[in-house]
């Protein structure tokens, strides 16, 4: 949060820090055409050729900063972008702008020029549901392959259509291989998909100019699985929770579900037992260690180049946290350990021996961290290497949308743990960790010193744990086999997951499936910003900085 | 001492000159293979183990006492893969670029003193120049890796080509200026000299007589050597050329069977090449107590090489930009400083 | 310097210990946790041919054919397409299915891995646990099913 902004309070919010949606309302004066009840925000509808007016109105004067998803999806009879607001400061003070267009002509108007975020959101609603975005500074597909005919998300998809374009339909990407213009000082470089250093298979078109990064576009969707449509064709009940793990699958499996839970949970009105809540809790500390270790692991990769020792070091630490996870769960990756309610499994027996475990894990992550600010961070070499490269301004940060370690690491206060809280969060003691050196060694930073307060939380869960009366350990609410929520509920739920704001929008139709899934990946988000990190730096930084924001492509084209 | 093609002669007896150029050739053979089957050694089997023991792990056991056999198989393995040649290489330049990395780092081991292992005294030959002739040898390994990276059509190569080039330019003169104090002690440039020069005792530690190896005479100039001569085998931090997560493997991305085996080995003989080069320039070559001199100096290049693994397993990276920049503003400035304050110490002495 | 110095140090601290994490695999067979998933077991006899297993499975793993009277003729499960989530051993009623320890199973062939009746029944336990007994005591826990309407086919 910069200080120099004027502390005063945002039009539309009440004294005690409430949203006033009447006087949002008088703020956008004629503008909002209808409004709608959201489970978590109410949804102003707005007319498709006042986006850009409206986000800027309610950015300058109302204080939302964050957008957090665009949704896009397609009724019978028209398309709805829906573009999901919410403030840095307050995460909890959300609000909705409903976008229809007609279905013969679905044509909005973009929202990159108020957004930077928006570009890519708008580019996939494009690409999976076929709404056009009016001065969009770069409307192509984004996780499709550009030949793909039709709109997979849209109702008039032919799913039958045969895919495949022949070369010759297509640019021949040899055709101008050996074109070169006569004066050239750039050069085009493909890194990836296949490189030791996209962590992934990620494609980054790359201009050089010598050693130094003139352009980078990012170009994803390899790894694309359609998890979006296929948690459309699963039950809420059962189907669905699998999925999540399959996202983010750096192990940080359980804090994927949770968001999945949090969000169907509000949708169906589920109540979570507190015993329930504090396992959930503890696991998903747990996940995220192990996740941070991995982030940890592969960014010393990139800057010390071939299995360096740390890399093993994380791997060997990470083992352990999956063998207490494999205790909990029975899986060391695909958890599969949440359910709606509750959890699956209630902590394995002998309880005493688990425990015992859990604390002494999490004494031995402290002393591990010793050992890793002495390889990395206290490291002379390693601080020239990233200190002041992959720099993210923290406004900058904030406009693309950053969560996560990310934002924290350039210096916006944001961490949903605590400023939305759930689970058993705002019971526990913890401190969010910020740093405001925007580069590549903050980031790294801010996930070391984030482990120790996970650390932290899974002890306090554990003395909670141990102290529940035997008679009340109920792990799971009752709920209905079958679930099926009111018609034309809609919900955008976030948890912090590994990566950052890890969101969740449903809708439902009546059935016992969703009918819109949209997931919020904080991967695909923070990816964007390598743009600006990356430009004017040195191959070696933009790896780095690639390192330092910790993607994972499963989660990005997800 | 007899060199060893001499000796060889000697054995066969005959007075002649085809004589001694096929002593030459066999004396050459033996020192080659001396070299070859130390970096057999490191390649596939002590890299493996000592990074494995760095990182926790216990890596391969399977074949041999301690695993040693992978080598026959790994042998097998790169050797039977396919040769693929990319599309639109340089077609000589592609080939000859590997083979002249292996046999320059090679070429340089003619003028290393290796010691003696009972009559037999493991030197090929004794030049005037001997010292010139190792720097000079040792940097046409940067033509290859140019070579390599140009030829290879890949822009990844071309990067770690020209990597190359840069780093060496950065290297090179402040490895050899480090070098000329070393000759101003010694006040010979031949190798034999040299060593000689650091048999003397220095001082006595009680039972222990400290010879008056230059490392110890001079510690400043001893690490200017190892931080420059890292940069010219291009090992951590310095092994930017190569540098896998940014330009996937430099100059032998596009190489594959025979082609990156030679490369490969170049690599291994280049590293056993720096090793040589700071045993006699700064470690007394062969000498030591007890044991054989060829042992020690074998013990001595063995010691680089764990040097550059430890530094692999621990030290990041530089960019390419701080490593010109730690050259030429840092390495070379205090190289001359070095020169300078060694040759009045040396002139104030001999005075 | 002092930092190189200090990494150094530390990686050395590793090298000499001795310590190693390696898991001697073929050899030393893993513990794993009594609630670990493996490959599925069939019993034959406890089924009772609800089809409950075959509705919840997420990605249509299982495929059971039954002939006109409803008996059960065949339960053909596919292992290499299975994201063993355990589903279908939740909703068991009567345990007919369940997830072993055993994660030793290869395949030439994907066909290979599509298991059928027999096949499954013959499973073998990964060093005799009976994932049954360790669960036991969360039965209770899952076997609530509420107010729902239950969903049969």
């Amino acid at each position: 949060m910069s200080l120099e902004q004027p502390q005063r309070p945002d039009v539309g919010v009440t004294p005690d820090g409430e949203l006033n949606y009447d006087e949002l309302a008088e703020l956008l004066d004629g503008h909002v055409i209808d409004r709608e009840q959201h489970e978590n925000a109410e949804g102003f509808v707005i007319r498709p050729d006042e986006v850009s007016t409206v986000l800027q109105t309610l950015k300058q004067e109302a204080g939302f900063d964050h957008l957090s998803l665009v949704t896009s999806q397609e009724y019978q009879d028209r398309y709805e972008s829906i573009y999901h607001l919410k403030k840095y400061k307050d995460p909890t003070q959300e609000l909705s702008l409903v976008v229809p267009t007609t279905r013969d002509d679905p044509v909005s108007q973009s929202a990159a020029s108020v957004f930077d975020t928006a570009d890519w959101h708008e580019r996939e609603a494009y690409d999976l549901v076929g709404i056009e975005y009016e001065d969009h500074p770069d409307l192509r597909r984004i996780l499709l392959p550009e030949t793909w005919q039709g709109h997979p998300l849209s109702k008039d998809y032919n799913q039958d259509q045969p895919q495949i374009v022949p070369l010759r339909e297509h640019a021949d990407p040899m055709e101008h291989r050996t074109e070169v213009p006569e004066e050239q000082d750039t050069m085009f470089i493909n890194i990836g998909p296949h490189h030791p250093a996209t962590h992934g298979v990620l494609h980054l078109k790359t201009v050089l100019d010598g050693e130094q990064v003139v352009d980078v576009d990012p170009d994803v969707g390899y790894l694309h699985r359609c998890e979006e449509q296929m948690c459309q064709q699963s039950t809420y009940r059962h189907q669905i929770m699998p999925y999540p793990d399959r996202w983010d699958y750096i192990s940080a499996g359980m804090l994927n579900e949770w968001s999945y839970a949090r969000a169907a949970e509000d949708l169906a009105d589920v109540d979570v037992p507190d015993y329930a809540q504090i396992i959930r809790t503890m696991s998903a500390e747990m996940s995220r260690i192990a996740a941070h270790l991995l982030a940890v692991g592969t960014f010393a990769l990139d800057i010390y180049g071939d299995f360096t020792a740390i890399f093993m070091y994380a791997i060997t630490d990470r083992e352990k946290v999956q063998n207490l996870l494999e205790d909990l769960s029975g899986q060391r990756l695909m958890f599969n350990y949440f359910r709606l309610g509750g959890v699956a499994w209630d902590l394995p027996e002998p309880r005493a021996e688990f425990f015992e475990n859990v604390r002494s894990f999490c004494e031995y992550i402290p002393e591990r961290l010793e050992e890793y600010h002495n390889l990395l961070t206290s490291n002379e070499l390693f601080q020239s290497r990233v200190i002041d490269t992959g720099v993210l301004p923290t406004d900058v940060a904030k406009d693309y949308g950053a969560t996560g370690p990310v934002a924290r690491g350039s210096g916006v206060d944001y961490d949903l743990r605590r400023d939305d809280p759930y689970g058993y969060y705002d019971e526990l003691e913890f401190d969010v960790i910020t740093d405001d050196g925007c580069d590549n060694f903050s980031r790294a930073y801010v996930r070391l010193e984030e482990m120790r307060q996970s650390a932290r939380i899974i002890e306090q869960c554990v003395d909670l744990l141990e102290d529940w009366p035997e008679d009340e350990r109920d792990i799971q609410a009752n709920v209905p086999r079958t679930l099926k929520p009111e018609p034309d509920t809609e919900v955008y739920r976030a948890v912090e997951g590994a990566k950052g704001e890890l969101g969740i929008y449903i809708r439902s139709d009546g059935t016992d499936k969703p009918a819109r899934f949209k997931i919020r990946s904080p991967s695909y988000c923070n990816l964007q910003t390598l743009e600006v990190m990356a430009e004017g730096e040195y191959v070696p930084d933009m790896v780095a900085a690639l390192g330092s924001l910790d993607i994972v492509l499963g989660e990005v084209d997800r | 001492m007899t060199l060893l093609p001499q000796k060889i002669a000697d054995v066969i007896g005959i007075d002649s000159v085809f004589v001694d150029i096929f002593a030459a050739i066999i004396g050459a053979g033996l020192v080659g293979t001396l070299i070859l089957i130390q970096s057999a050694l490191a390649g596939p089997w002590a890299k493996r183990k000592i990074t494995a023991a760095f990182t926790d792990r216990i890596s391969v056991n399977k074949f041999g006492p301690l695993g040693v056999g992978i080598i026959i198989p790994d042998a097998v393995r790169l050797i039977s893969k396919e040769l693929i040649v990319p599309e639109g290489v340089d077609r000589p330049a592609w080939d000859i670029a590997p083979i002249i990395l292996a046999s320059s780092a090679l070429l340089g081991f003619a003028v290393i003193p290796m010691g003696s292992l009972g009559p037999v005294n493991f030197q090929l030959a004794d030049p005037e120049v001997g010292l010139v002739f190792v720097f000079a040898v040792a940097s046409i390994a940067s033509i290859a890796l140019v070579m390599a990276g140009y030829a290879s059509n890949n822009k990844y190569s071309f990067l770690g080509g020209l990597r190359a080039v840069a780093q060496n330019l950065a290297y090179e003169i402040p490895l050899i200026v480090v070098g000329i104090s070393v000759v101003l002690f010694s006040g010979s440039l031949r190798t034999s000299e040299i060593v000689a020069a650091q048999q003397e005792t220095l001082f006595e530690l009680g039972p222990l007589a400290i010879p008056s190896w230059f490392a110890i005479l001079n510690p400043f100039a001893f690490f200017l050597f190892l931080v420059a001569n890292m940069a010219e085998v291009g090992r951590n931090p310095f092994d930017i050329p190569e540098a896998p997560t940014e330009i996937v493997a430099g100059h032998q991305t596009e190489y594959s069977s025979v082609y990156f085996v030679l490369l490969y080995l170049g690599e291994f003989v280049h590293i056993f090449l720096g090793g040589a080069i700071v045993a006699t320039v700064f470690l007394g070559g062969p000498a030591g107590p007890v044991l054989p001199g060829l042992v020690w100096f074998l013990i001595k290049i063995w010691a680089m090489f764990l040097l550059t693994q430890w530094l692999r397993s621990a030290v990041p990276r530089v960019r390419i930009d701080q490593l010109i920049e730690i050259g030429w503003k840092g390495l070379l400035v205090l190289a001359f400083f070095n020169l300078f304050l060694t040759a009045g110490l040396v002139g104030v002495f001999a005075a | 310097m002092l930092g190189i110095l200090k990494g150094m140090a530390t990686t050395m601290k590793h090298a000499l210990d001795g310590e190693t994490f390696t898991v001697k695999y073929p050899e030393e067979e893993p513990e794993v946790s009594p609630r670990f998933r493996g490959v599925h077991k069939f019993s034959q006899e406890r089924c009772i041919w609800c089809r409950q297993c075959e509705n919840v499975c997420p990605n249509d793993t299982i495929q059971i054919v039954m002939d006109d009277k409803r008996n059960g003729e065949q339960y053909n499960l596919h292992i290499g397409q299975c994201i063993y989530c355990r589903l279908c051993e939740e909703v068991c009623p009567v345990d007919a299915i369940l997830l072993t320890q055993n994660f030793e199973f290869v395949g030439d062939t994907k066909d290979e891995l599509a298991y059928n009746k027999e096949q499954l029944k013959n499973v073998p336990w990964y060093k005799d646990i009976d994932p049954l007994e360790s669960r036991e005591p969360d039965r209770s826990a899952w076997v609530g099913e509420g107010d729902g309407e239950v969903d049969y086919q």
